[in-house]
């Protein structure tokens, strides 16, 4: 799967990754998707790698590919149905990532970008394709994460080790007030309307019920 | 009439088996490495020599566990005679190869057990075959070759078949081709090693060419005709064979050898050092594809040019004591081209650089040449060699050459960079940088962030030049602080913040006669005008001044094993890897130059004695190819 190798070169050439997902949910079902991937941690290591033909047998991309691709991304989720305004705002001085979009329904959201994703796979059957990431009845989200288990494996283990700095940090926000949420890891805000998960990149990433996590709104 | 016949039986057989290892390498080598002392290498086992990147053209046959638990010794190889490892390239082709005596046929093929007894190509010698690997036995020595034709010309005539026939080239739509090129970073580098795959385990090595996506010359149901690789495959197939004909009647039937046509080598191969080494880089000069162009358009000055090339042939040799390995390298050249570097390298030892070279240094480099006095030598023998030419654009870029001269001021240009320099690594250092941390509010888990200090490990480096004219540089710097906020004015040096991977500073000192551009933040802020009781002394600073235009010195331990690989590309890397876990000292030093040569005597000395002085010297082998071929 190109998307999910596309994520282990990110993983590859910056070894302390760490992400902010927020995920904001309106009682109608539409809502906002934010991702922001922070890489300057590495920035110094990933300029190096830039700046290099291969690494380990892996042809390095250069800038002007990594913004194309970027782009080449934003301008297919853009057109997905339920899909607007996708915005990307990429900084490749501290190589921080912000990618948002609004959706119509979380349906719309998941099934957006796994077209994508299986557009540019050339195994159009992978198991993967069936896995459900987010479901809205009106009352409950269930949110997990997609299995990056077998793109970790193929780091190093000294990167493996160098993403377990990296902090993973999930929100959910709601118009309604929460009632609870069944994650153990999960804290509600005072205000009772979003619910955050901390954890490490790595955790998430090979342990894809980590950010699982039903969460149930008052009517 | 018997007699008749007898007789040059009898004198083919005594010339035969009185033929050396050395008499059989291709004059088409460009790159040769004789070991003549190759008795040490009998404790080397096999595994361990096919292991090394000098033998990976072989390695098919050799990688296939026929080598398993077996060392030279039980290979049936001469160990009284050389054995020459050789490697050349031209526009045509490639040949790699290396050429042994052998005491015993039958041991040899224990080893080279995949291989093939074929027809011979040439009356006198066996030959053996194993996919693109060949090994010629005539008499007591034998030749293991791999010839390849130039993949450039390969493809060029594969087209222009392909386009006669009236077909389409597989590439020519451009969507396929863009496609192609965007996957390039989805998928791995095809793995240089045929004979390895993913997980590295051996296999077979492949002869077949992924074909799936080739469009058909003809109606794919027609198997009389075959697509575009296939064709490919026979071309290459077709030609590799002809070049092999003509390689073996060269060297079995004319007796033409690299060692016959070049005086150079043959007086190189009588030196008893433990091994020596060859590199003509006039014919590298020649082969290149690149001049090409040159060659057809203006054949009087690639004949001039190639000239000037003439006699341009490094030669060296390898002596191995108990506790170091001597390397003495002489850089031939033609008289034309060895009065510009004779005058390149008339420069004095500029005594300064000693100041900014730390006592505890883990290698540096002094390079001293007069770049005022080459510039005008180099005016004075190529201009003539330009001007005879009458076309009109090489006529204009001589006008353009001599009214640049007349009427800029070399004088203060070559003030301004004199040409001499040098360099020192001074290990790794943790050095600050900035990165942006998110954090998040405890009652909104609204995200926010900000900029924090971090450190990184960083190799520092500093590198100086030798100026007569310090206020042009400053200048530069002045007029680069007006225009951006990153270039600052510090007193005793210059910084220029995120300069090195967009994320450290680069701090220069422009004292001293030199201007040094260095990330050492202790150098620029402590020590701007030199390290003065902690810089160099001693030995090292006597034989750097003594030296010609280079002199060198590497601590191994320190350096190589602690260099990041991070900051070397795939080449540099295996140049690299080849030397790891050795420790010792290598010191380079080289000789004042004349019009025919320059020598260089590069000496490692290495902690305790070796165990196994045929590894250093397979090592050191390898270095040399690596370096050698720049792949």
């Amino acid at each position: 799967m190109r998307i999910l190798l596309f994520g282990l070169l990110i993983f590859t050439l910056s070894s302390c990754v760490d992400i902010f997902d927020e995920i904001i949910l309106h009682a109608d079902g539409s809502g906002t998707y934010k991702y922001t991937i922070n890489m300057s941690a590495s920035k110094v290591k990933i300029n190096s790698i830039l700046a290099l033909d291969s690494v380990d047998g892996k042809r390095v991309p250069k800038l002007p590919e990594i913004k194309e691709k970027i782009e080449l991304y934003r301008s297919k989720l853009e057109e997905k149905e339920g899909i607007s305004n996708v915005k990307v705002e990429a900084n490749y001085d501290d190589f921080i990532f912000k990618i948002s979009c609004n959706f119509d329904n979380v349906t719309d959201l998941q099934n957006g970008i796994l077209e994508i994703v299986k557009e540019e796979s050339k195994d159009k059957n992978d198991p993967a394709f069936d896995e459900n990431w987010l479901s809205w009845d009106g009352k409950t989200l269930i949110r997990t994460t997609p299995n990056f288990q077998s793109v970790i494996r193929k780091l190093k283990a000294e990167d493996q080790e160098k993403l377990k700095e990296g902090k993973y940090i999930s929100v959910s926000r709601f118009d309604k007030t929460v009632t609870k949420c069944d994650n153990g890891q999960a804290q509600i805000s005072p205000t009772k309307t979003a619910v955050l998960i901390k954890s490490s990149t790595y955790s998430v990433a090979t342990n894809p019920s980590a950010l699982k996590n039903t969460i149930t709104v008052a009517n | 009439m018997k007699i008749k016949v007898l007789i040059p039986i009898t004198l083919l057989g005594t010339f035969s088996w009185g033929q050396k290892s050395e008499d059989i390498i291709p004059k088409d080598a460009v790159t040769v490495f004789s070991l003549n002392n190759i008795s040490i290498l009998q404790k080397v086992s096999m595994d361990e020599l096919v292991s090394y990147d000098f033998m990976t053209e072989l390695q098919s046959e050799l990688f296939d566990g026929s080598t398993q638990g077996k060392t030279l010794k039980d290979a049936g190889i001469d160990f009284n005679q050389k054995m020459n490892i050789f490697y050349g390239k031209n526009s045509e082709f490639e040949i790699s190869g290396f050429t042994f005596g052998i005491t015993d046929k039958n041991k040899l093929f224990d080893v080279f057990d995949d291989f093939d007894r074929m027809e011979s190509l040439v009356p006198g010698t066996e030959y053996y075959n194993n996919y693109f690997n060949h090994l010629m036995i005539q008499g007591n020595v034998g030749l293991l070759i791999r010839v390849d034709t130039d993949q450039e010309k390969l493809t060029e005539i594969t087209d222009s078949i392909w386009v006669a026939r009236g077909f389409e080239l597989p590439w020519s739509s451009e969507d396929e081709y863009y496609d192609e090129e965007m996957d390039h970073y989805d998928n791995e580098i095809p793995i240089d090693d045929p004979a390895m795959n993913e997980d590295g385990d051996e296999v077979e090595e492949i002869i077949e060419e992924d074909v799936e996506e080739t469009p058909p010359a003809v109606d794919e149901m027609n198997d009389m005709f075959k697509n575009y690789y296939e064709l490919r495959d026979s071309i290459e197939s077709e030609y590799s064979h002809k070049r092999l004909l003509l390689i073996t009647e060269e060297i079995f039937v004319k007796k033409q050898n690299l060692k016959a046509i070049d005086p150079r080598l043959a007086n190189q191969l009588t030196h008893t050092s433990d091994g020596i080494f060859y590199l003509d880089n006039s014919r590298n000069f020649k082969n290149t594809n690149s001049l090409f162009y040159l060659q057809a358009a203006f054949p009087d000055l690639y004949r001039d040019l190639n000239d000037l090339y003439t006699g341009n042939v490094v030669l060296g040799d390898i002596v191995l004591n108990q506790k170091t390995i001597d390397l003495k390298i002489e850089a031939n050249y033609g008289e034309r081209l060895g009065s510009i570097y004779q005058e390149l390298n008339s420069a004095k030892f500029d005594k300064n650089v000693l100041k900014y070279i730390p006592k505890n240094n883990t290698g540096f480099f002094t390079y001293q040449i007069n770049l005022k006095k080459g510039y005008e030598k180099a005016y004075q023998v190529i201009m003539p060699i330009l001007s005879d030419e009458k076309d009109a654009r090489i006529s204009a870029n001589v006008l353009t050459i001599e009214l640049l001269n007349d009427f800029i001021n070399t004088d203060e240009v070559f003030n301004t960079y004199k040409g001499s320099m040098f360099g020192t690594f001074n290990g790794i250092k943790r050095v600050k940088t900035k990165r942006i941390e998110f954090f998040y509010d405890e009652e909104t888990f609204e995200y926010g962030e900000k900029e924090i200090e971090a450190e990184e490990d960083m190799p520092i480096f500093t590198l100086g030049f030798t100026t007569a004219r310090p206020d042009i540089p400053n200048k530069i710097l002045k007029h680069m602080s007006r225009i951006t906020s990153q270039f600052k004015n510090m007193g005793d040096y210059w910084v220029y913040e995120d300069a090195i991977l967009n994320s450290i500073p680069l701090y220069m000192i422009n004292k001293n006669g030199l201007f040094i551009f260095t990330n050492d933040e202790d150098l620029a802020k402590n020590h701007s005008n030199g390290y003065g009781t902690e810089s160099l002394t001693g030995k090292l600073v006597k034989n750097a001044a003594k030296s010609g235009s280079i002199y060198g010195y590497i601590n191994l331990g320190d350096m190589i094993n602690r260099l990041p690989e991070s900051i070397l590309n795939d080449h540099r890397f295996n140049v690299l890897a080849s030397m790891r876990g050795k420790k010792g000292e290598i010191e380079v030093i080289s000789s004042k130059t004349t019009r025919q040569k320059t020598t260089y005597n590069l000496t490692y000395s290495f902690d305790g004695t070796f165990d196994n002085a045929g590894k250093y010297l397979l090592d050191l082998v390898n270095t040399a190819y690596l370096v050698s071929t720049k792949r």
